[in-house]
């Protein structure tokens, strides 16, 4: 997974919901504030429109037929004990009626005769108090009266102080909410992803040896389906291509081989002479060289079987193997095992492979008649020591690249000997190193992974049956003597 | 000495029918799986040589057959097929030897003249390297024209050698060899017993020496000139 935050699908998406949330919260808190001042006005008009129409049905006319107004004592009693709540009434001809305060009375006998319609006045200057209020045109017992009602602009202060309440909270609450929002939206991301973190687990292990895995669809989210179709496929085709080519390289291994064993029977059949020993030296070359070709396309391909095995075992049937070809070549082995048995986990004719190459690459650069050692240490190293020239330092990164080759080296290699210890060391979770030898000369340690259990439950089935064939041969001599 | 050949590419057949005849032997070819049966069932060969992948039918199953016939006629397999599981299978059914394509067709025939010396092979009684020659019977050790007086145990080891000359014989195989279970073993007895047989060898001019592979055993090779 990418380890940079934002670009986690979970992030994102938990981000992005968060900010929803905030910006729907605001909206809906602001609809929510103006709706609430919109409502308070409107109660507050309509309060003071009963106020006008309690305050008309209180006007007659008395018996000389002039409007008059007499309010009911409790009504009366609760204008005269507030000066928050101020009216005035005058009748159609503008004559003022009744008015509480009378200062309000003759402010209003100034003002015109209110119409049918409300309409709405801001008074500051009665008094020290700011007053709302209207003045209105209703039908009465005396005829058509003009009404003005006010109270205090602080009445609505109620309305207003639980509204700024309720914003306190709101914006108190809002992070809370949005916190939750953010771990709800990261909780909610995370279990519909991961599915897509084990089908991810399981494609790790896709490689050369495993190829048959297929990510199941089973649980995936919609969304991601399709790709893990397409990469189904992908590996279908790759499945193929690896199939045609552990094809090749055994079919390569029978075509090639078998016109090379005729050329080398041929040659050998001849007489040696000069050119001809020449020929038959190229010819060994490129069997080399196939093989170890060969040995290559078959480390990329193919799956190698892991058995527990001795270390020890290995590297002495490799010296025991090379030691006719290095005294030919008048150099000689020396081997030099652990006290005990060595289990590690491995693929024996790998392994082997290895420590050939590194033997026959010593040889190779040893001067004559000097000795070639393989060590085997207890921890699951070996080491071959040689006594040649060494490696020059500039040179020891690249050599381990396939198809290097020292300059200045008459080398009949192909380049691709320590190419290979070095990928077999690495499918084994091991490692191959150059160290400076004390003396001259290159030593080359392989370094491998013990295996777990001291004691192999199935001892290399190869390594088994080669001592078979070893000791059938020696009970045969035994025989014989 | 007759030696059957069982080999489908013609080149490879014409080949080892040549190095086999200038070593000696007496060689018929057949390149079909039907052929080879024929020829063993109609003739007593004293070896025989097997190409695994034959035409017609593989190898392995015709050297099965064999087996299960109570016919024990030496088998050197050749094959192109170098994976262990091979190899192996080849010796479980029965094979005496094997060698993997490319092969040098000296190391063939001497493979071919090892399998005929084992107890039951056609081969002489004589083991031979260079001018050394040991008679298994009459535990007599010539060098050239020399008669060479050898104590039991370095006679042995010389035995041991010649028997797998070219090859590395461990220094614990020559122990169990020499020794019983109840005989005192010193450490640096097998190294004294080779001492003295080298020098004796290089005193009397042989053509062939003993190798020392430290740490592993000793293996006698015919001296390059």
């Amino acid at each position: 997974m990418n380890s940079l935050p934002f670009h986690s699908l979970q992030v994102r998406l938990a981000l992005r919901l968060a900010a929803l949330y905030v910006i729907a919260t605001a909206i809906a808190a602001g609809v929510l504030i103006y709706q609430a001042y919109d409502t308070a006005t409107s109660l507050n008009d309509r309060e003071l429109s009963l106020r006008a129409e309690d305050l008309a049905a209180a006007a007659y006319r008395d018996a000389s037929g002039a409007p008059r107004i007499t309010l009911s004592p409790k009504l009366a009693a609760a204008y005269a004990a507030s000066t928050d709540d101020i009216f005035a009434v005058r009748d159609a001809s503008g004559r003022l009626l009744a008015a509480s305060p009378p200062e309000f009375g003759e402010q209003v006998l100034r003002w015109p005769l209110a119409k049918d319609d409300p309409s709405y006045f801001h008074l500051t200057n009665l008094g020290s108090t700011n007053y709302y209020g209207l003045s209105v045109e209703l039908a009465s017992k005396a005829g058509p009266v003009s009404v003005s009602v006010a109270r205090t602009a602080g009445a609505n202060d109620l309305v207003s102080s639980l509204l700024r309440e309720f914003i306190f909270d709101v914006a108190w609450v809002s992070p809370v909410l949005m916190l939750a929002t953010l771990a709800i939206g990261i909780f909610v991301v995370r279990a519909g992803l991961k599915p897509v973190r084990q089908i991810s687990r399981l494609a790790a292990e896709i490689g050369p040896g495993a190829t048959s895995i297929r990510l199941p669809t089973k649980n995936l989210p919609a969304e991601i389906e399709p790709l893990v179709h397409a990469f189904n496929h992908a590996l279908d085709r790759l499945e193929r291509g690896f199939l045609v080519q552990r094809q090749f390289t055994a079919d390569a291994a029978h075509q090639l081989r078998t016109p090379l064993a005729i050329l080398t029977g041929a040659l050998d059949a001849m007489p040696g002479n000069g050119e001809m020993s020449k020929l038959k030296a190229d010819v060994a070359r490129m069997n080399r060289l196939v093989e170890q070709l060969l040995r290559v396309a078959r480390l990329d391909a193919i799956v190698l079987e892991f058995k527990t095995i001795d270390l020890n075992e290995i590297a002495s049937n490799v010296v025991a193997s090379l030691a006719p070809w290095a005294i030919a070549q008048k150099r000689t082995l020396a081997f030099v095992g652990a006290d005990a048995c060595v289990w590690i986990t491995a693929n024996g004719n790998a392994v082997e492979d290895a420590i050939r190459n590194l033997v026959e690459n010593a040889v190779a650069h040893s001067p004559p008649h000097e000795e070639v050692l393989v060590t085997v240490h207890a921890e699951g190293r070996v080491t071959v020591l040689d006594h040649g020239c060494g490696v020059p330092v500039e040179d020891r990164e690249r050599i381990f690249d396939r198809f290097w080759r020292g300059r200045n080296r008459k080398s009949d290699g192909a380049g691709l000997g320590l190419a290979i210890v070095s990928e077999i060391m690495r499918a084994h979770g091991g490692s191959v190193a150059l160290e400076g030898n004390p003396g001259s000369g290159a030593l080359f340690v392989l370094i491998f992974p013990l295996s777990r259990a001291e004691t192999p439950g199935a001892s290399s089935r190869s390594a088994a049956v080669m001592r078979v064939a070893d000791n059938r041969l020696a009970s045969d001599e035994i025989n014989a003597s | 000495m007759r030696l059957l050949v069982i080999e489908d590419e013609p080149r490879i057949a014409e080949i080892l029918k040549s190095a086999l005849q200038r070593a000696g032997f007496t060689v018929d070819v057949v390149s079909l799986y039907v052929d080879a049966r024929e020829a063993l069932a109609l003739t007593v060969y004293d070896a025989a040589i097997l190409d695994l992948g034959l035409p017609d039918g593989d190898g392995i199953n015709l050297l099965s057959d064999l087996r299960s016939a109570r016919n024990d006629i030496p088998v050197l397999v050749l094959t192109a097929r170098d994976a262990v599981e091979d190899r192996v299978i080849g010796l479980d059914v029965g094979a005496d030897d094997y060698l993997i394509k490319p092969f040098a067709t000296v190391e063939l025939v001497a493979r071919t003249k090892a399998l005929l010396r084992r107890p039951g092979g056609a081969l002489g009684i004589t083991l031979q390297a260079g001018n050394i020659a040991l008679d298994t019977i009459g535990r007599d050790v010539k060098v050239g024209s020399i008669s060479l007086q050898l104590p039991r145990r370095e006679c042995a080891i010389l035995e041991h050698l010649l028997r797998r000359q070219g090859r590395v014989v461990p220094k614990t195989v020559l122990e169990e060899k020499l020794y019983g279970i109840d005989d005192e073993l010193e450490s640096n007895a097998v190294p004294v017993h080779v001492h003295h047989l080298r020098r004796k060898l290089q005193e009397a001019q042989a053509t062939a020496e003993i190798h020392t592979v430290r740490g592993i055993g000793y293996l006698l090779t015919e001296t390059k000139r």
